[in-house]
């Protein structure tokens, strides 16, 4: 049986942040996911608070009036802003330099969404930033008639709605000689210098003094910075990305990020594996039981950092009988409505009674009566991330906190936490 | 002066009015048919699928039996490609009395319904899910039948004959002559515009809403029965045989594979208004148990989507209140309100199910030529409408082999139901809707394990674009979707399916930002 000095399950934000900050910390880590984790679903911006309920400029100072009960409650702001500039460090440092990150707690940018809706976000890439539509210059978006998961008519009308002049293009380049490829597909076109100058070929006459232009999240994915510079040098006009349905360009990207920082800095991680339980002495866990195709394993541990996700990725489950399980563990689940009460109201943007279901920890990301296990990202309870435009600020934190507090304790191991 | 003339309004788009639209432009009436909503909107399009053998009737319901069997051979004769011949079985489970079947098997006889018993290692090898403790096996002829495609079908024959069909059309009253029926007030829903129509003749074949409309000419008492049953889609099909309970008709006794999902129903409820039918959780546990007894480790699959149907059964006002709604006959009656109100030139269809309603067109449309003192014979059982030459017997695996024949010409919008582009905006300009629930409808868009989540914001793009609509149309297209798509799922959101409706979360609150979509218009660039 190996043995290291903190496994985490859960490849998302949340479990490659904390991995990566343990690593970097000394710690002897291990991350064993099922697959990899929801960046690829998510935009790439670090949506911290967007909406509380109603929309957030500053998301340092709205944060700090969350409760107890929330994930951003148990850490505090500090930590928060913490994770935020430890990203744009690692981002700034990391394999896919000069690409970086912006922005902070001070302000939340407002980025257009595919269907053009202005979206809060605290920390953004570079190539997004463009977009902020607190300004009004105009907007051309452009779009590729290949592309079906992007329509540049339908945003730019939404703008105009809200106040942003703006205008649509569709061009007809067609990457792999192919009427149907998705965002990986744009992306690894624009790697390519031929195909960003056939772009810029195509839009340079038509381009309006003051106007920026947008692109859908694939410009690169290889190189970004270099494809959305060149762009913008071709264009002579600012360029910005605006994201996608998934497969997200920017997700992946910080994953690579993230999971190359993780190996520079001595982490591991293994792929395919599912955590099924634990062998518990007293309060600790001393080894994870886990799934390896057909082969059951076990891995040895001091610490765990369980980073699975909600019920989206498959870290929390709900059965046909109403009852749900956090699925690595086996930890309870707070916050679910008992069978025979409401889950879910009848209205699709309603607040649902289930939506803040998961995880309860303290404030050392620990649930009651587990000494070496800390929670991090969607699995833990008390949030609403798609509601508040959350989530990638929760898992950031938590998972950034988690790493921090497990490094104190490993350095005093008779000491559980802190 | 009218704004619209015909010899025969016809209200009701499901099954039963556009089948009797079909049968009367066949017969050379000049129809207009109308309904307050899409076509197959109220019951037709929430029903489990199953085109009866008659078997579940045979026993306690044998006249209803008899018209099953005639009706469903005819049916698979006239519109085969709206039919999946799965072949059924019915089934004693453990729970039930086998001494049924001796009682079943002679009632079949009595019916002239070819049913066999089989051996029970038989029938689990032919569906090897099923539940491994059932004691006897039967066969019968019961199949899958599409209810859009019937409904598109008879209503695109109606119209190769000269009829005018309306949908979102909404009979807001009707006009009385003395003791005559005249034609009717119609809405137009989507534009909100009034308009009269002069009918010689009307039917109404609104099923469920009947008594409403009969209300309008002034004649109380003729009480449908809203019967509201709940149907499950499980996301595959986990037989592929029609699969029923060899007993007593009751609740959760059908399986039923139809396309590539299978459904379990169905209960069967006294609704006070057909158009408030809430899913209860009792009713889905139930279902879900039900399932389990049919098929082990049906609690394990995932559920897609629920709905309630409403039946429209017929109770005189002179017979008593009816208890169970299961005890009212599933056959059909033409009410006659000249012999029964005086009333000249309205007939109301009651009862009837989907499986028979060809001849519930035949028989009010034959009361109508008598009451015109014209004799024109029905064609319908030789005749078939016109057949959509895209369309051919539905075979699970044919639509994936076809598209893939294309897969890198054209782009696949919905991956679950595997609908092009083509297609799609084909469909749109076609129909000229607005409404991304009507092409739902149309091609089953948004219907498979994914429920839009993916199609949805494209087909919204290129709505946007093909239907020349502002963004605050298709903003509000894709909201209304996404509204109606949450009505059918979040009663039984558990296990894959409530994490597939996280993942959808993701896309649409968190991606999208759907709901701060502003509403109002906009601004010339």
């Amino acid at each position: 049986m190996s043995h290291h000095d903190v496994v985490v399950i859960g490849a998302g934000l949340a479990g490659l942040t904390a991995a990566v900050r343990l690593a970097e910390g000394g710690a002897r880590v291990l991350v064993l996911a099922k697959g990899v984790g929801a960046t690829h679903l998510s935009a790439g911006t670090i949506d911290v608070l967007g909406y509380a309920p109603e929309r957030v400029e500053n998301p340092g100072e709205a944060l700090s009036r969350l409760g107890d009960g929330h994930p951003y409650g148990l850490v505090g702001t500090g930590a928060v802003a913490a994770s935020l500039e430890w990203l744009k460090a690692r981002v700034a440092a990391g394999s896919l330099a000069p690409y970086a990150y912006e922005g902070g707690l001070e302000e939340n940018l407002l980025l257009p969404t595919a269907l053009g809706v202005p979206r809060p976000s605290a920390v953004v890439p570079e190539t997004m930033a463009g977009g902020d539509l607190r300004r009004r210059a105009p907007v051309l978006v452009v779009g590729f008639r290949a592309f079906k998961d992007f329509h540049p008519a339908l945003l730019a009308d939404t703008l105009r709605r809200t106040g942003t002049p703006a205008r649509a293009a569709e061009l007809d380049l067609v990457p792999e000689g192919r009427a149907d490829v998705n965002s990986l597909g744009f992306a690894r076109a624009f790697d390519d210098p031929s195909f960003r100058a056939e772009v810029g070929a195509q839009l340079i006459g038509r381009l309006r003094a003051d106007e920026r232009v947008a692109f859908p999240a694939v410009l690169g994915i290889a190189d970004p910075h270099g494809a959305w510079s060149e762009l913008e040098r071709r264009l002579a006009h600012p360029v910005f990305e605006v994201p996608t349905l998934p497969p997200s360009v920017p997700g992946m990207r910080l994953f690579a990020i993230l999971r190359e920082a993780l190996r520079r800095a001595g982490g591991r991680m293994i792929l395919n594996s599912v955590v099924t339980g634990a062998e518990r002495e007293g309060g600790r866990v001393g080894a994870l039981r886990v799934r390896v195709g057909l082969r059951e394993e076990r891995r040895g541990c001091d610490w765990v950092v369980l980073a699975t996700g909600g019920f989206a990725s498959g870290g929390l489950e709900l059965d046909s009988r109403w009852t749900a399980r956090e699925t690595a563990l086996g930890l309870p689940v707070a916050g679910v409505p008992a069978p025979g009460e409401e889950r879910f109201r009848a209205g699709y943007f309603e607040e649902h009674p289930i939506a803040r279901a998961g995880v309860a920890v303290g404030s050392d990301l620990r649930p009651e009566g587990h000494e070496n296990v800390l929670v991090a990202g969607a699995t833990l309870a008390g949030a609403e991330p798609w509601r508040e435009k959350s989530g990638d600020g929760i898992s950031l934190a938590t998972g950034h906190r988690a790493a921090e507090l497990v490094l104190d304790g490993v350095r005093q191991p008779a000491a559980a936490g802190s | 002066m009218p704004n619209l003339q015909a010899e025969v309004l016809v209200i009701g788009g499901g099954a039963t009015g556009t089948g009797v639209a079909w049968d009367a432009a066949l017969r050379g009436f000049d129809v207009v048919l109308v309904d307050r909503a899409d076509l197959a909107e109220g019951t037709s399009g929430r029903f489990h699928g199953l085109l009866h053998s008659g078997g579940r009737y045979v026993v306690k319901d044998p006249v209803a039996a008899a018209e099953c069997v005639a009706e469903n051979a005819i049916l698979r004769r006239v519109i085969p490609d709206c039919i999946e011949d799965t072949g059924g079985l019915f089934v004693t489970t453990p729970d039930d009395d086998p001494a049924y079947g001796d009682r079943f098997l002679a009632a079949c006889q009595d019916c002239e319904l070819p049913a066999e018993e089989i051996e029970v290692s038989e029938a689990l090898g032919r569906e090897p899910r099923l539940n491994p403790g059932i004691r006897r096996a039967f066969t019968v002829p019961d199949a899958s039948i599409d209810a859009w495609k019937t409904v598109w079908a008879l209503a695109r024959g109606a119209s190769a004959h000269g009829a005018r069909v309306l949908p979102y059309h909404r009979v807001i009253d009707l006009h009385r002559d003395g003791d005559a029926v005249t034609g009717a007030r119609l809405r137009n829903e989507l534009t909100g515009e009034e308009l009269d129509i002069e009918a010689g003749f009307t039917l109404n074949a609104s099923g469920a809403w009947a008594a409403q409309i009969a209300r309008m000419a002034g004649i109380e008492g003729v009480d449908v029965v809203p019967g509201k049953g709940i149907m499950i889609a499980m996301n595959h099909r986990l037989v592929n045989t029609v699969i029923n309970r060899c007993t007593m008709p009751a609740d959760g006794d059908i399986l039923v594979p139809i396309r590539t999902v299978s459904v379990i129903g169905t209960t069967d409820i006294r609704a006070a208004d057909p158009d408030e039918l809430p899913v209860t959780q009792d009713e889905v546990d139930q279902m879900l148990d039900d399932g389990e007894r049919l098929v082990p480790g049906f609690r394990e699959a995932r559920a897609l989507r629920v709905w309630a149907g409403v039946r429209p059964l017929f109770q005189d006002a002179r017979v008593g209140e009816v208890k169970d709604t299961r005890d009212v006959s599933r056959t059909h009656a033409v009410v006659d309100h000249l012999a029964r109100d005086g009333v000249e030139g309205l007939l109301t269809m009651s009862g009837g199910k989907l499986t028979t309603l060809r001849l519930m067109a035949q028989d009010i449309v034959d009361a109508m030529c008598a009451q015109l003192e014209t004799d024109r014979p029905c064609r319908t059982a030789e005749v078939s409408p016109p057949i959509d030459e895209n369309e051919e017997p539905y075979r699970l695996g044919a639509r994936l082999r076809r598209r893939e024949e294309t897969l890198q010409e054209e782009q696949l919008i919905c991956e679950c139901e595997l609908i092009g582009r083509r297609k799609l905006e084909e469909a749109m300009r076609r129909r000229g809707t607005a409404n991304l629930d009507d092409i739902r409808r149309t091609l089953r868009l948004g219907m498979g394990p994914c429920q839009g989540g993916f199609c949805i914001y494209r087909a919204t793009g290129i709505l946007h674009g093909v239907g020349d609509l502002d963004g605050a149309e298709a903003g509000a297209s894709l909201r209304n979707f996404l509204q109606e798509r949450w009505k059918g799922v979040w009663p039984i959101l558990y296990g894959d399916q409530l994490r597939q409706a996280r993942l959808d979360d993701w896309i649409f609150q968190g991606l999208l930002d759907v709901e701060h979509l502003p509403d109002g218009e906009a601004r010339p660039a």
